[in-house]
This record gives structure tokens, C-alpha cells and sequence, in this order.
């Protein structure tokens, strides 16, 4: 037989690139699948723009609403916070919920339209498959509101925060997006059980509105219930970041990042652990 | 060593049943009952490496499931399978490696952005060399005639262009098992052509194993030499496609205009006509080739008057499956001994469900 194509050494034994580890082959292919999608969601400026201007429009509603707050209350601080900083955590807040990935859509999509057969049968984790693309979708929507949301209030109330605090806030936001990522992948594999997971979605959604301090920032709270709030996986998400970035000290951030690895840890090994009952379902049952 | 070997495989699914109504819907929540469907019900063959093999039956055959088992995402119920030395289901991410998949009309090529993109990509999952990746991509835009596509948006390529690309996709890592369900679905007869065309050449020079399932004959008869019939989730034909076409692709439909008029009682001989249409003019009619050659009927047809317009038909599959079971059945009275033998090949030929005595 004359091979008309240059034969690939034996695939999944490494072949040319048996002298990197599988770790780094490993991680290459994640780095492609999140690079695929990057170039994906930037295919469309316009579409990205255009989520942009939603974070344009919450951020001049909360602006004249915080400013009315502010002068009935009659003083420079409330809560501890001064309009400038209430304006930023919510520039920072609505950008890490206007960005948020889409996994449990996407699953449920794949289910229904029959490619998780595809994502089932490549030679890659399915659920970190999915964490690289909502990285790379989440990245580009992420710039974009920051951009135009920073660029409003920074016009309305003044300069950002202290930029030595920001390399502090990208870690934790990076740890937020993944307790996220998280909790939605949950829902999503909900898809391999049940047709629909789109109410499951937007009930954690409101959920994380409400307790992540995405409307008011937790310091607004009445006690108890702000110390209930604190605890939750979804004041890791946007409250923790958010109000990271408005005073970043070192404390906060240990306090934060600590609160954040252990809310991780539960709800990437209950992720898990759902994907591996899923697929079992789903290979047994069918799609 | 076989590239695949399957013995006595069944699934059988659960498929939830609901009653009409509300009422229906709360007994379901509260108390669902089941259904069961056998999918697959004792499937069984082998395929050599290298070999084009064709799996067809009608919608509901068990196809896709037989190829979901054979790719490791579906449990069977019961039953062997071996393909490339993997037991599919538990094994399914080594397997990945050595098999490429297509499903129909299901995409796996990102859909906004150039194909290329999509193959680099692969290239990374599957842990290929980038220099190879290059000049693997370079020889499949040749081999399916993509090069022009490969740097559009997949959302603005036609069908036909997008299942070249996804059947080049999947054959990217050069895999050693082409596993296609229903690859021409939807497609018109000439890119059907074009995609059968291009697997038959990969076929022979990179010696890539092929099993490709359809509801259409048609799509088998050019393509593969073997061919396996499925109908209610069994096996009831495994044999060359060649005798296929001799013993049960012999009933033609043939569909006529003159330009003029045909006279009442118009009669063709070794023909049953079917249909002489108002005015005439247009003729349908039936033969069997194996009492009447083509060029007879068409030579007698031609002598009748002006031909317009002529189109020859081969059975449908459903009818073909009824032949077969005839044959097969001993007091059917064909009395045709050479497809007896050929069906009983098949080792696994049953009754149609319910025409058990
Ligand atoms: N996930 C499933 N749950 C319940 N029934 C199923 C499922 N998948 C397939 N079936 C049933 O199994 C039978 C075979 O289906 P399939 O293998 O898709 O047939 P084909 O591909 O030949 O058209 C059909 O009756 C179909 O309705
Ligand atoms: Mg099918």
C-alpha cells in the first residue's frame, strides 16, 4: 500500500513528542482548545462590543442610583465605602457576571444536538474541555466590560483603586471564575439527566445576584444576614474580588484566596464526581 | 487480527412513557413506567482491517447505536466487541486515538471559524507534531479537494463542502478505523458522490478501515464490497455487495415520457406496466432483471416511440429486506437455491418480528 500522506507517528504513544511529558502534552491541548475559542468569540467585535454596552447602561443606572443614596444618606461614607469605591466593586461585580461562561449551556446543547457524542470520543477530559472554552469565551467578554465600564465610572467618579492591588484581584478573580465555572458545569450536567437546565441557571443565577453582593455590596447588609452571605460560595465569586479590589491589603486577599480554594475544592470534586455518575447515565441510557 | 469482532451484541434502552395529559405527567413524575426498546438484538460479525464495510437498515435499524458501542460511549447490554484490541466502552480514550467518527450531520468543526482552525486543533488534541500536522492537512485538502475551504468560515460553507471538511477532520491523526454514521445524510447526488469517491480513494492508499452505515442502498452499492443488512436490531444480510445487487436489487422501476402519445393497452414484453399516465404520454413500469437485461427493456421502450425523458429506479431498502426475508423463508417457493445459500452466509438471519410461526 503507498500511503498518500505522510504518516503521523503512532498517535497517543507520544510519538514525535514522546520527550515532552504527558503533563505538557496535556496541557497543550487545553491551551489550544481555550486559544480556539478566544479566536472564536473575537471572530465578533461587534457582538463583543455590543455586550459591552449593557455593562455602559447597569453601570449609568447604579451610578445615579448610588448618587441618590449617597446624598440622602447626607455622608461622604456609608458602610465604609465612599461612592467612588460602591461604584468601582460594582464596575468589578457586573464584569465578572456579564462575563461569566456558559457551560451548563453549552452541555445541554451538546446533549441535545448530539455532538457530545464527538466530545466523548477525543482523547481529552470533558469537563476540562469545557473549562478551556469558557475560558477563552469568558477572557474576551471580560476585557471588553472591564473597558467600557471602567472607562464610565473612571469618567463619573475618578481613577480605579490602588494598581499595586490589581496582580491580587486578578487571582481572585481567576479563582471566582472558577467556583463559577463550577457551579454552572453542575447544572449543566443536570443535560445528561434532564432535557432542560435553563431554570436550574437562572435560579443560581439570582441566587448569586442576591448573595454575592452583585446589586448591593454585602458591607450594606444587615448583620446577620451579611454574615451568612460571607460564607457562601457566591460571596467568593463577586463579593470577595470586588471589594478586594476597592481596598486590596494582603489580609483580605490570604482571608479571600483560603475561602475561595476550599469553596473550589468542594465544587470542582462534586463537578466531578456528577460528570462520572452523568456519563455513566448517559452511556447506559443513551443520549 | 480482526479490526473489529462483535459477538451477540444487544442494548436494549428504557425509554420513559408518559400518558396524554396532566394527569399523565404527574403518574409519570410520580411513578414512571417503562418501555423497552431493543435496539440492538444479537448483532454479530467481523471486519477486517483495510475493509470497506457498508451497515444499512431502515430508520430505527439500530445503526447508530451498533456505532455508539463501537465507539465506546454506549454500554451494550450484552455481547463481545473488540475493536483494534480495545473493548470500546472501557477503553474509550485509547481507542480515541486509533478511530476517527462522523456523525451524520452533527458538527464537530468550529462553526465559526475557518476549518483549518478546527484541524489545527485536532492536531493538538491528538497530540500530533505541528510539522506533520502541515503536511497531513496539505495532503487531505488535496484527497478531498478543500484547500479553497479550508480558510472560510465553516457557517458559510455548503452542506456538501462542510461534510468534506468534517470527514477530513476526523481522519486528521490518520486513524486506523473510519467510523461514519450516516455521512451522506442529507446530501445531493452529486457531493453524495464526491464524499463516496474520497473515502473509496483514502481507502485504498492510506488502507484505512471504513464502516458507514445509511438508510440508502444507493450509498453501498457504489462504495463498499461487503455489506451488512440490519432490520429490527438484527442481522439479516452479510454478504458481498455484488450478490446483493444480483439476487435482490433486481426489481427496476422505470419512469418514461414519449412525445407522443402511447396507444390504450400499451404493453412492453418482459414488462409489467404499472401506469399509463393521462394522455399517454408518460409510462411507468416494472421489470426484473433477471428475466429481462436492461438494454432489452430499454432498447423496446426506444422502439415504442420518441423517448423524452427516462429514469430508472432500484428498490427501495424496505423492499429489498422484504425479498430477503422471503428467500429466506423455506416454504416462500423461489425455489432460487443461490439466494438461500447467500442469506444463510449471513449466519444471523431471522424471521421479520411477528412472522414467527
Ligand atoms: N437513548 C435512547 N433511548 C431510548 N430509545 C432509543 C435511544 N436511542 C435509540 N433508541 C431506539 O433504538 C432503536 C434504534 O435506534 P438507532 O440505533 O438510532 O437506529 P438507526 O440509527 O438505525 O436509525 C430505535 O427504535 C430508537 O428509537
Ligand atoms: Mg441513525
Amino acid at each position: 500500500m503507498t500511503p498518500a500522506a505522510p504518516v503521523p507517528p503512532a498517535p497517543g504513544t507520544g510519538g514525535a513528542l514522546a520527550w515532552r511529558s504527558p503533563a505538557a502534552r496535556s496541557a497543550a491541548k487545553y491551551r489550544a482548545i481555550f486559544a480556539t475559542q478566544l479566536a472564536q468569540t473575537a471572530a465578533y467585535p461587534a457582538d463583543v462590543a455590543a455586550r459591552s454596552l449593557s455593562i455602559v447602561v447597569f453601570m449609568w443606572v447604579f451610578i445615579h442610583l448610588w448618587r441618590a443614596t449617597y446624598e440622602a444618606a447626607g455622608q461622604s461614607q456609608v458602610a465604609g465605602l465612599t461612592l467612588a469605591q460602591t461604584l468601582w466593586y460594582l464596575v468589578l461585580a457586573e464584569t465578572i457576571v456579564l462575563s461569566k461562561p456558559r457551560p451548563a449551556a453549552a452541555i445541554a446543547e451538546a446533549v441535545k444536538d448530539g455532538s457530545i457524542a464527538y466530545q466523548l470520543n477525543k482523547p481529552y477530559s470533558f469537563l476540562l474541555y469545557h473549562f478551556s472554552v469558557g475560558l477563552g469565551d469568558s477572557l474576551v467578554r471580560m476585557v471588553g466590560n472591564l473597558v467600557a465600564g471602567g472607562a464610565l465610572v473612571w469618567w463619573v467618579a475618578g481613577p480605579p483603586p490602588d494598581p499595586r492591588g490589581w496582580p491580587l484581584v486578578l487571582v481572585a478573580m481567576t479563582l471566582a471564575w472558577a467556583i463559577d465555572f463550577g457551579m454552572v458545569a453542575l447544572i449543566g450536567l443536570l443535560g445528561f439527566v434532564t432535557e432542560e437546565v435553563a431554570a436550574f441557571e437562572w435560579i443560581y443565577s439570582k441566587v448569586l445576584f442576591l448573595f454575592g453582593g452583585l446589586l448591593i455590596p454585602l458591607d450594606f447588609f444587615p448583620d446577620g444576614l451579611r454574615t451568612v452571605a460571607e460564607r457562601l460560595p457566591f460571596a467568593y465569586t463577586l463579593y470577595g474580588p470586588a471589594r478586594l479590589f476597592v481596598t486590596p491589603d494582603v489580609d483580605r486577599f490570604a482571608h479571600l484566596v483560603t475561602g475561595q480554594l476550599l469553596w473550589l475544592a468542594l465544587v470542582g470534586g462534586l463537578a466531578a464526581a456528577a460528570y462520572r455518575a452523568g456519563v455513566r447515565r448517559l452511556t447506559i441510557n443513551g443520549g | 487480527m480482526a479490526a473489529i469482532r462483535v459477538r451477540d451484541l444487544r442494548k436494549t434502552f428504557a425509554a420513559k412513557r408518559k400518558a396524554a395529559g396532566l394527569r399523565g405527567s404527574l403518574a409519570a413524575l410520580w411513578r414512571p413506567e417503562h418501555d423497552t426498546v431493543q435496539a440492538v438484538d444479537g448483532i454479530g460479525f467481523e471486519m477486517e482491517p483495510g475493509e470497506l464495510l457498508g451497515f444499512i437498515g431502515p430508520n430505527g435499524a439500530g445503526k447508530s447505536t451498533t456505532i455508539k458501542i463501537l465507539t465506546g460511549i454506549l454500554y451494550p447490554t450484552a455481547g463481545d466487541v473488540d475493536v483494534l484490541g480495545f473493548v470500546p466502552w472501557q477503553a474509550r480514550r485509547d481507542l480515541a486515538f486509533h478511530i476517527g467518527t462522523v456523525f451524520g450531520q452533527r458538527p464537530q468543526l468550529w462553526y465559526h471559524l475557518p476549518a483549518v482552525d478546527t484541524f489545527q486543533l485536532f492536531g493538538k488534541i491528538y497530540e500530533l507534531d505541528d510539522a506533520v500536522v502541515r503536511r497531513r492537512i496539505d495532503a487531505l485538502a488535496d484527497a478531498f479537494d478543500i484547500r479553497h475551504l479550508l480558510l472560510t468560515p465553516v457557517r458559510k460553507l455548503s452542506l456538501g463542502q462542510r461534510m468534506r471538511c468534517e470527514v477530513a477532520a476526523s481522519l486528521l491523526h490518520q486513524p486506523r478505523l473510519l467510523l461514519l454514521d450516516e455521512p451522506s445524510i442529507g446530501l445531493d447526488v452529486v457531493a453524495k458522490q464526491r464524499i463516496r469517491d474520497t473515502i473509496r480513494h483514502l481507502n485504498a492508499a492510506e488502507g484505512v478501515g471504513v464502516l458507514l452505515t445509511s438508510h440508502d442502498a444507493g450509498d453501498i452499492e457504489s462504495l463498499c464490497k461487503r455489506v451488512i443488512i440490519v432490520n429490527h436490531g438484527r442481522i439479516v444480510y452479510d454478504d458481498k455487495v455484488s450478490t446483493l445487487k444480483r439476487q435482490f436489487l433486481t426489481s427496476k422501476r422505470v419512469e418514461v415520457r414519449y412525445a407522443e402519445s402511447m396507444p390504450a393497452g400499451f404493453t412492453v414484453e418482459g414488462t409489467e406496466i404499472l401506469k399509463v399516465g393521462k394522455g399517454g404520454y408518460g409510462v411507468k413500469l416494472a421489470f426484473d432483471t433477471r428475466r429481462t437485461p436492461v438494454e432489452a427493456v430499454v432498447a423496446r421502450l426506444a422502439a415504442a416511440g420518441t423517448l423524452v425523458d427516462m429514469t430508472i429506479e432500484d428498490p427501495t431498502l424496505e423492499e429489498v429486506i422484504r425479498a430477503i426475508y422471503e428467500t429466506a423463508r423455506p416454504h416462500a417457493g423461489a425455489g432460487d437455491g443461490e439466494a438461500s445459500a447467500a442469506v444463510a452466509t449471513a449466519g444471523a438471519v431471522g424471521e421479520p418480528p411477528g412472522a414467527a410461526p
